[in-house]
């Protein structure tokens, strides 16, 4: 990790850009650093951790931290009451705008419903606005068993950051347990939550400091977060790769496996879905049509479809989706959230781009891919994978992209793109500068004309559809679907 | 043919066919004089699809009961169903003449040929068509309109209809044995005479049959039949999914659901399995017991929501005091009321015909209600006829529509 740091800073001194950190507050943001750390760093970003319990920051990995109430807490945590959290950042005030100074987008990892997490959130996000950068918070919201008074105290911190951040990502960790095997023990998961915001987090990071052929800027991450219609909702997130002939539906149906995309059924409710498609100089127009195809299915006729598109040699052979969208916050939120969605600004995003930042576009993919595929190899592994460049075949690939990517997108970026200490309406005037090529992917955009829930029955099922007992009878259609089908293999769900 | 005593129904289902001879008693009570049941073939959610092997299974159950209750059957009241029978609310109206003084029973006829007079599609026919409430020149709550005075009489009315085709061949099926029909009835309607009380159909009530293939509800608010239906899934479905889901035969799935399987999710401990044991009784596959108990719990709760939606398109859930009442061979199903109380957001109870004497086992099993309702309904209708005139009592209960 050390040498992870190292050479974060030799790379920021040496170029001018868009400063990435990422803080984890509180006991559970922590363990996102960490695990961030573990999982190869998120390119460019420095991270911060920020916690009152000293021993926990103390094992954290992270290169800066922060103890919050010195006096307040001595020392230990929160105890989870909100309150004391909420002293305690006070009382670091000064620390904490340190740590932040500089940076031009905040991540701010944090677990809602504790005490450090609950009460110092609000306040490390408004410093974090104050200073000018863009903030998108990662919260995660408590497990049922942690408790009703928890789940009050998560949802009462959630309020003010839906209002201070320029974006929001709820997790829910309900959800995320549920995609652990029932046998599961329960440290895995949470560690199945970490892990999916460690991959939220440089995934998202990924895409917009790196620059794509149709490129995904900051405004359409929050398209894509901005709550639906529906009443309150929740964070849509899903990362997959795959290699091989299939590769352009593999990597998709790895996307939805995600324990945070219930297998593509929750897509159907959501406004807007960000995809984000990376691949190989190999990669045809073909397979990323055939990709969207297959996603639309997934998705309802109303969805806006925000579409990236990134070319990596890295990638060679390969294809990798990254898919973000939300199916609505709180109905209550809804209204600060629009409110600021348009005023938000693209990810500065050069024209121009040298080939080396092309190439390092989907960085952040070969390691969300190697997470995914190496889950069991040990952090150790991994860490002697990224500080070794002299691997062989993809890895080594890989890794020789980390360290191009940390140069090139960043590299472009004119210092005074950073953005200024003001209110979000203050950077609108930066748009006519920067003229976007999203153009191109506004196409996509505008037509998902997707095909009805009747077609999405037939294509979906890879193995032709058996309705057994019922093959002679008449089926037994309601609202377009055939019932005389099992209901598992209709919602996409493995058994056995 | 009433006079004597004895009513039969007969209930062709898609898992069996069941025949119950039951012996109305002036009194009103039944005593179930014996049940008669045979497995089903040819019949898949609730129709008919081989006519001759259904005919076959029909004869045993008939021969069965017969011997069991020591009774000739000559005539049965027929239930059928199916996912083609259709329901709506409809309201007659008639006019009196000025110079008659009083509303007659010719009045009560018109105006429920009246309700009928909207457009079904052509092949289907008229199943029932069920009083709700009469209203005498728009005033409410009048239960028996004959012999008062007014000038205009309206009633609502909740229409059953069904593809004509389809009811027919049920209905052939038992004529070519020969034997009788009496009636037909809408299963759920049968079932529901014996278990709801007349209390519970007042304070609002909805029961749902679940049997093989299909579901079957019926809807009672403030006394009244006010949403009924039926949805092609059931039991067989449940079967099917767990044979396929785990690749075994059907029978062994059949088996595998009645004494294994549970709605109920996460109760099972982590790696619990259930060994499949064949026909000689050696240790076959082995089955995670938590992948069973999600396939049936995926059904169901589709089953339910799908209900649920039905009926909320009615709009009357609310109006539910007394719940909901599951009866049917698959609302054995282990954990099924706590599912259902958990989607619909009522009490939920599993239950049985009631109040009737004679063999236990027969009517205190749930796949018998509808059977032995079909008897309960052909008492009703029986006691309505003879006396030419519309007690307080039997206008409650359903009465049966001439067909076209």
């Amino acid at each position: 990790m050390i040498e992870f740091n190292h050479k974060q800073q030799i790379v920021s001194d040496g170029s001018e850009q868009v400063q990435i950190k990422v803080v984890g507050l509180g006991g559970a943001g922590l363990n996102v650093i960490d695990r961030i750390v573990l999982d190869g760093g998120a390119q460019g970003a420095d991270l911060v951790v920020m916690n009152t319990d000293v021993q926990s920051l103390t094992s954290s990995v992270a290169s800066r931290k922060v103890q919050l109430g010195r006096d307040a807490t001595r020392g230990l945590g929160a105890g989870g009451d909100p309150e004391i959290g909420s002293s305690a950042a006070e009382e670091a005030r000064e620390d904490i705008r340190k740590a932040l100074d500089g940076a031009g987008l905040i991540f701010l990892c944090v677990g809602l419903g504790g005490g450090t997490g609950s009460g110092g959130a609000p306040m490390v996000a408004a410093m974090a606005k104050e200073s000018g950068a863009l903030v998108v918070v990662i919260a995660t919201m408590p497990f049922t068993f942690e408790g009703k008074r928890r789940s009050r105290q998560a949802e009462d911190a959630l309020i003010p950051l839906q209002a201070t951040a320029d974006a929001v990502i709820c997790f829910d960790n309900d959800v995320m347990g549920d995609a652990v095997a029932p046998k599961a023990g329960i440290h895995q998961a949470f560690a199945a939550a970490d892990e999916t915001i460690s991959q939220c987090v440089r995934a998202v990071a990924g895409l917009f400091t790196q620059p794509g052929i149709l490129h995904i800027g900051f405004d359409e991450l929050c398209a894509a977060l901005r709550p639906g219609a529906a009443g309150a909702g929740r964070c849509l997130f899903g990362y997959g790769e795959a290699e091989g002939d299939n590769r352009a539906h593999d990597a998709l149906a790895r996307a939805l496996r995600n324990p945070l995309m219930d297998r593509g059924r929750m897509l159907d409710e959501a406004h807007n879905v960000l995809v984000n498609v990376a691949g190989g100089p190999d990669m045809t127009l073909n397979e990323v049509q055939t990709l969207m195809e297959a996603l639309t299915k997934h998705t309802g006729d109303e969805t806006q479809i925000l579409f990236g598109a990134a070319v990596d040699p890295a990638m060679a052979g390969r294809m990798g989706v990254t898919l973000v969208s939300s199916t609505g916050i709180a109905a209550a939120m809804a209204g600060v959230e629009t409110q600021f969605v348009p005023h938000v600004m693209p990810a500065p995003m050069p024209v121009h781009v040298p080939a080396v930042a092309v190439v390092a576009t989907s960085g952040a993919i070969p390691e969300a891919e190697r997470e995914e595929m190496a889950a069991s190899v040990e952090p150790g592994e991994e860490l002697t994978l990224e500080a070794e460049p002299a691997m062989t075949g993809a890895a080594a690939a890989e890794v020789s992209q980390t360290s191009l990517i940390d140069l090139s997108p960043l590299a472009a970026m004119p210092q005074t793109e950073r953005p200024e200490p003001q209110p979000i309406q203050a950077r609108m005037p930066r748009l006519p500068r920067q003229p976007r090529i999203m153009t191109a992917a506004t196409d996509p955009q505008q037509t998902p004309l997707v095909p009805k829930k009747e077609e999405k029955q037939e294509t979906l099922q890879f193995e032709p559809v058996t309705r057994g007992r019922f093959e002679k009878s008449e089926p037994t259609i309601v609202d377009g679907q055939d019932l005389d089908v099992p209901t598992f293999l209709r919602r996409n769900l493995k058994v056995s | 043919m009433a006079r004597d005593h004895i009513l039969v129904g007969l209930e062709i289902g898609t898992s069996k066919i069941c025949v119950v001879v039951g012996d109305s008693k002036p009194d009103g009570s039944i005593k179930i004089l014996g049940v008669g049941q045979a497995p089903s073939r040819g019949v898949r959610k609730g129709e008919i699809v081989d006519f001759d092997t259904a005919q076959k299974c029909v004869h045993e159950a008939l021969v069965d009961a017969e011997e069991k209750s020591d009774v000739m059957i000559q005539s049965v009241y027929l239930g059928v169903t199916g996912a083609h029978i259709a329901s709506f609310n409809n309201r007659g109206l008639v006019r009196i003449p000025e110079d008659q003084d009083e509303i007659t029973e010719v009045d009560c006829d018109n105006v429920r040929l009246s309700a009928r007079e909207v457009s079904i599609p052509s092949q289907n026919m008229f199943i029932h068509s069920i009083l709700q409430h009469y209203y005498i020149d728009g005033q409410e709550g009048v239960l028996n309109p004959v012999g008062m005075m007014g000038n205009k009489l309206e009633a609502d009315f909740h229409i059953i209809h069904g593809i004509g085709t389809r009811v027919k061949n049920a209905v052939r099926c038992v004529k070519e044995i020969p034997l009788e029909v009496e009636d037909v009835v809408f299963n759920p309607l049968a079932a529901a005479q014996v278990v709801l009380n007349q209390h519970q159909k007042n304070l609002g009530a909805l029961a749902i049959d679940i049997g093989g293939g299909t579901t079957d509800y019926l809807m009672y608010v403030d006394g009244a039949v006010r949403q009924s239906g039926s949805l092609g899934i059931g039991g067989d479905h449940i079967t099917n999914d767990i044979s396929m889901g785990l690749r075994i035969p059907m029978a062994r799935a059949e088996k595998l659901k009645i004494d294994e399987g549970s709605v109920t999710l996460g109760m099972a401990l982590p790696g619990e399995t259930v060994t499949l044991k064949d026909d000689s009784g050696f240790a076959g596959k082995e089955v995670e017991r938590e992948t069973l108990n999600t396939i049936i719990h995926m059904r169901m709760r589709e089953t339910f929501d799908l209900l649920k939606r039905q009926l909320e398109a009615g709009g009357d859930l609310h109006l539910l005091g007394a719940g909901i009442f599951i009866t049917g061979g698959t609302s054995l199903l282990r954990g099924i009321d706590h599912l259902a109380q958990e989607i619909f957001e009522l009490p939920v109870h599993i239950t049985h015909a009631q109040t009737m004497s004679g063999l236990t086992s027969a009517f205190e099993n749930p796949q018998f209600s509808t059977a032995i309702g079909l008897i309960k309904y052909a008492q009703a209708v029986q006691m309505d006829r003879p006396s030419g005139w519309l007690s307080k009592f039997t206008q409650r209960l359903p009465i049966f529509g001439r067909k076209r």
